[in-house]
């Protein structure tokens, strides 16, 4: 039991930034990354027993890490969807405020622009989203991101080349709309 | 041309990205709920345990209950027969 939770503290320590930035990058709100964060850690010590070796911690994390993203994403729009039919709430705005969240970790010449390409990055598929996010922002290789997503290494490659078509093609639209505004 | 630029400009905005470290009290706030977790399955462990004897008590009193009925109704039925006609046979 000891031995469990000095294993898990050490775990948190070498991967706690990790966790953070992915779900930062996914969810761009400080207050959810540290929510999933949370949830991360709270189920790797209740799998921690039962993880099997045939991937690394690494390989292990990042997947827990982008499925609680996922249910979060999901969780939210079909709150959303609600709020259509349903009393509007405060925390509608926080959906809002998607949009112009400015990533604390970004340059700070650069935040205009980030902006942008998040809310365009929100639109992709959530094969698109993660493939994109994990080799663009995380900078992991193909091999990488093809093992935590359990998929081949050419699904991989086609996802990020359709990714990247997809940004270009919204936003060139976008281009539009920041042309009439100038 | 300047469609392009733009859009080369979007894309990298996110180059030279720097890891934020999350808060210092957030280890803290997970091991409070590994413990709040714990604390609640043992709550509901015996929160189950209870609804089963529960059930079994239940269940027993019913099957008394059915088996006593069953009993005086049959007694109150030979009963009927003999204060009609003082006779088992007609």
């Amino acid at each position: 039991m000891i031995e469990n939770q000095f294993h898990f503290e050490k775990l948190y320590h070498e991967y706690k930034t990790l966790v953070f930035n992915v779900a930062l990058n996914y969810l761009q709100n400080i207050e959810d990354a540290e929510e999933i964060t949370q949830d991360v850690f709270v189920k790797v010590y209740n799998s921690l027993e039962n993880f099997n070796q045939n991937s690394s911690y690494k390989t292990w994390i990042y997947r827990i890490t982008i499925n609680q993203c996922l249910d979060n994403i999901k969780q939210k729009n079909s709150q959303k969807r609600f709020f259509i039919f349903g009393k509007k709430s405060q925390n509608e705005a926080e959906y809002l405020n998607i949009t112009t969240f400015e990533h604390p970790g970004i340059l700070i010449e650069n935040q205009e622009e980030a902006t942008i390409l998040f809310a365009v990055i929100n639109t992709l598929t959530e094969n698109q989203k993660s493939a994109f996010l994990l080799s663009k922002l995380d900078g992991l290789s193909n091999p990488e991101i093809a093992e935590i997503m359990q998929v081949s290494i050419s699904s991989v490659e086609s996802l990020v080349f359709r990714a990247k078509v997809s940004l270009q093609d919204k936003l060139s639209d976008k281009f539009n709309q920041y042309r009439k505004k100038k | 041309m300047e469609r392009n630029n733009w859009i080369e400009t979007i894309l990298k905005s996110t180059n030279g990205i720097k890891s934020v470290k999350p808060s210092d009290d957030l280890f803290s706030k997970i091991q409070q709920r590994i413990q709040k977790d714990n604390k609640v399955s043992s709550k509901t462990v015996w929160l189950v345990a209870a609804s089963i004897a529960v059930l079994v008590l239940l269940n027993f009193t019913i099957l008394i209950t059915k088996t006593k009925e069953r009993k005086t109704s049959s007694t109150a039925y030979f009963e009927n027969i003999l204060n009609k006609s003082n006779q088992l046979y007609k």
